[in-house]
């Protein structure tokens, strides 16, 4: 018999996953790719487009709008793919009405640390592609180029609330690789799903994960993690030099660390403890490139002043401790911490990092609501809110396009059964762009073609 | 103790300990049947003395007033609490074994004084199942022990022994099937030479598992109907192998994990087979999971199949209080909310024959936990937690760290006091 753990594991955030399997990359044909913004606009672009948007006004409801702000018996229109308006007795013109008495409305929930479609279920050997494993700089590899479309995973985080979601490579490499930021919607190719106009992102990873996976061959130490980014770093320096003498020069290596030194790429950095965290900010300092967010963080709340102060957001979990020793310092408090420094200017965020927890984002900002009220701090549910709208938005570089309900933004919206920080509320609907892609009420969600010819028994 | 059945009618009563006396006064008490009302609690020595509407002044010492709270028994958790510090370092977990397997009871390496035990005190936990993981064909015996500060706590056990079947990457789950069934006539037909060899059966399996006679002598627990198998299982049909395997050894069956077990309920309630689960587990994570669903335990529960609960998610082992939030999760999913609250308390109590615990009740152990709120909600505080009828010390290095962060923040650590 197989022995498998009766408690769960903790593979995939130790480290995304040992997965040494070596893959195959692949250059798309035909592609004429001279520069940063032909890849991501070019032959890498979104093709997303979305379904047909409804007219719909939500009468009377609880709505968070995602700026930190709770209004009572509130309308919110959209229409267009867009929000047109939310405020008291909204008059429109023709939209389709929807009593919202007694439900709650919130803008679409955005998870900004996922692994669904590059670690997808079932979790086998063969799909497990988040982890380019097999040196400690793998800046080239793409996670968009993992991502499988039928994972059966994100429909389960779409009956959560979940919108979008950024998808990144694991942690066992110093540079792990570009993550890529998704629209929570079925689509038979990656470029269907991405999200139009989400600037790239770079995973990098600091502490434990790096110097286990290449203890033998290095780095093998903290400090050894830390000459092999400034050493990568230089690397891209010489690289940009290089281009501008030869603009025909590729490294496609070079090609997102030099993204990153020129502000078009994001920083997302795999982090537990505070001083490498700081230590993270002075290797930004060094080269020139901020970081725009810090992942896991379990001491984040050591440096809060110091994050709120560099405007680094901070994305962690509500409770998770440790699994291990730079897991170890928690506090429950962490995320009030970090968003209540500095007189409330810091950016904290709700994170899953699970394809469990991304299920139920809005129940993991309730818990850390009320530990950072236990801890002391007097914090809004619109505050907390925030914390999985506004801010992973913000962190992702999507926030003009989504993240709140600002008049104009896409119509990425989720009706609640009730308030959205208690456990027995459900998202009933959930609209993507004003099109609905999800409701609870009529049991309509999109299937992969993975479930077909399985559930049967749903029928019966 | 007595059970003082009559005490309301004999009002002058003296009750000798009072400074072990503990009074609760007015909380909304998760009573037995599986209802909440306004009662109050007698504890003395350590156990429940009475659960009435209204008790008057008995000389208690120790008065608490729960008015407008939630009292409930302490949370009996399956959790590795106490034996791992930390999951990724070898050297502090003590869940497993590579000298034995089904006679491995981890009970002994129990560290009273773990971080995460003082955590899930203060998060309601009174209690935890020991979960053992051996890395032979079976995992080890679970045991149980209350959780209180201290170094001495009560313990019963074993309870059951471990093992998991289903998809493997070596032999077919036919063959494993097979084996346990060889496995178990040997032992039947064999229990009177003590085990003293079993070259002659390994020797004809051909396969290099390791069964000491300790652990031979724990699979025979199992077939004299002391302990039950426990299974962890997914798929619908390795279960209905195992109802069968386990009517034709005549032994007790509980199922753990049990992703598919919704399909073939109605076969596990004829079978009176519980089940432990998270109903939070809708993931199809491996191919024995395929109809991983949120109506697991609803469907489970239609069919009369008693259940108990642990959170199984991402928080880990650490956070084995969690169960509180796969509870109300089902209820949010159409569970009663009775049966959720009985999932984690008194449930796994019954389902492993526990004496005196996971009830508010006269006669049971005075572990239960006082609540701000609904105690199945997220936003939910434990106000008082009493394990064998002492309040417990609910601080911990955690809210402790949380303190030292926000009084003293602009202070480098040689600064900082230590409270």
């Amino acid at each position: 018999m197989i022995k498998k753990l009766l408690l769960p594991l903790f593979t995939v955030f130790l480290l995304g996953c040992t997965d040494q399997t070596a893959s195959i990359f692949q250059d798309e044909p035909g592609g004429s790719i001279t520069n940063f913004e032909d890849n991501i606009h070019g032959t890498y672009a979104s093709t997303y487009r979305p379904l047909e948007s409804e007219n719909i006004v939500i009468r009377n409801a609880t709505v968070f709008d995602g700026n930190g702000n709770k209004f009572q018996n509130f309308d919110v229109h959209f229409s267009n793919g867009k929000i047109q308006a939310i405020g008291l007795r909204l008059v429109t013109d023709g939209a389709k009405e929807i009593d919202g008495t007694g439900k709650y409305v919130t803008p679409g929930i955005i998870d900004n640390h996922s692994h669904m479609g590059v670690y997808p279920a079932p979790s086998v050997r063969t799909s497990s592609d988040g982890n380019e494993a097999t040196n400690p700089v793998t800046s080239e590899v793409w996670a968009e180029h993992s991502v499988w479309t039928q994972d059966p995973q994100y429909k389960l985080a779409l009956a959560g609330g979940i919108t979008t979601f950024h998808v990144l490579p694991g942690s066992a490499n110093l540079f792990g690789g570009r993550g890529v930021t998704l629209k929570n919607v079925s689509a038979n190719t990656v470029p269907e799903m991405k999200f139009p106009n989400a600037p790239h992102s770079l995973k990098m990873a600091c502490g434990e994960n790096p110097k286990r996976v290449y203890s033998s061959r290095g780095p093998s130490t903290r400090m050894g993690n830390v000459a092999g980014y400034r050493n990568a770093w230089i690397g891209a320096e010489n690289y940009k030099e290089q281009l501008e003498r030869d603009p025909s020069h590729r490294d496609i290596r070079n090609e997102t660390l030099a993204g990153v030194l020129d502000g078009e790429i994001l920083v997302h950095n795999h982090c537990y403890r505070a001083d490498e965290m700081a230590t993270m900010i002075n290797i930004g300092e060094e080269f020139g490139y901020k970081v725009s967010t810090f992942h896991h963080g379990v001491e984040a709340y050591k440096i809060a002043d110091l994050l709120a102060d560099e405007g680094i957001c901070a994305a962690l979990w509500a409770d998770w401790w440790g699994f291990k020793h730079e897991a170890y310092d928690m506090s429950i408090a962490n995320i009030a911490i970090v968003d209540q420094a500095r007189g409330g200017t810091g950016c904290a965020i709700v994170h899953s990092d699970d394809e469990s927890g991304i299920q139920r984002l809005n129940q993991e900002a309730a818990k850390a609501l009320a530990a950072g009220r236990r801890a002391g701090f007097e914090i809004s549910e619109g505050r907390a809110m925030t914390w999985i709208t506004k801010n992973p938005a913000k962190s992702l570089g999507i926030l003009d396009q989504t993240g709140t309900l600002d008049m104009g933004k896409d119509a990425d919206v989720v009706i609640w059964s009730g308030n959205p920080f208690s456990v027995y509320t459900k998202a009933e609907q959930v609209y993507i762009d004003g099109a609905l892609a999800f409701d609870k009420t009529t049991n309509f969600m999109p299937h992969a073609d993975f479930d077909l010819g399985v559930k049967e028994w749903e029928d019966k | 103790m007595k059970f003082l059945k009559f005490f309301l009618l004999m009002p002058l009563l003296l009750f000798p300990h009072a400074e072990d006396m503990y009074l609760i006064k007015g909380g909304m008490t998760f009573l037995p049947d599986g209802s909440f009302a306004k009662k109050d609690i007698l504890v003395d020595e350590g156990v429940i003395v009475l659960v009435e509407d209204s008790i008057g002044d008995v000389g208690a010492e120790n008065i608490i007033d729960a008015n407008g709270k939630y009292v409930t028994p302490g949370l009996i958790v399956f959790s590795s609490l106490g034996l791992l510090e930390l999951s990724s370092l070898p050297e502090t977990n003590d869940t497993s074994s590579n000298t034995y397997n089904a006679g491995f009871d981890p009970s002994k390496a129990y560290n009273p004084f773990s971080q995460a035990v003082r955590l899930n005190r203060a998060k309601g936990v009174s209690s935890t199942v020991h979960v053992p993981q051996a890395s032979g064909y079976f995992s080890g015996l679970l045991t149980y022990t209350k959780i209180n500060e201290g170094y001495k706590q009560k313990k019963q056990g074993p309870l059951g022994l471990v093992t998991s079947f289903g998809q493997s990457y070596d032999d077919s789950r036919a063959a494993n099937l097979l084996f346990m069934e060889d496995l178990f006539n040997y032992v039947r037909s064999n229990k009177d030479d003590n085990y003293a060899d079993m070259t002659q059966f390994m020797l004809g399996t051909g396969n290099d598992y390791k069964f000491t006679s300790r652990d031979l002598k724990a699979l025979l627990k199992v077939l004299n109907g002391e302990i039950p198998l426990v299974v962890e299982v997914s798929r619908a049909t390795d279960i209905l192998n195992i109802l069968k395997f386990a009517e034709s050894q005549q032994i007790d069956l509980v199922l753990w994990g049990a992703a598919e077990a919704h399909m073939v309920a109605d076969e596990i309630a004829k079978a009176d087979v519980p089940v432990i689960l998270d109903p939070l587990d809708n993931i199809p994570r491996t191919f024995d999971s395929l109809n991983s669903t949120y109506e697991n335990a609803i469907r489970l529960d239609q069919a009369g199949v008693k259940m108990a609960f642990y959170y199984a998610q991402g928080a880990g082992s650490h956070n084995a209080y969690l169960a509180t939030q796969s509870a109300g999760n089902s209820v949010a999913m159409g569970l009663n909310y009775s049966t959720a609250m009985k999932s984690i308390t008194s449930n796994p109590a019954d389902i492993f024959g526990l004496v005196g615990v996971g009830s508010l009740a006269p006669g049971f152990d005075a572990d239960l936990v006082i609540w701000d709120n609904d105690p199945l909600e997220l936003m939910t505080n434990v106000d008082n937690l009493l394990v064998d009828g002492t309040d417990q010390d609910l601080s911990n290095r955690y809210e402790e760290l949380t303190e030292r962060y926000m009084k003293e923040k602009e202070l480098p650590n040689s600064y900082r006091s230590r409270e």
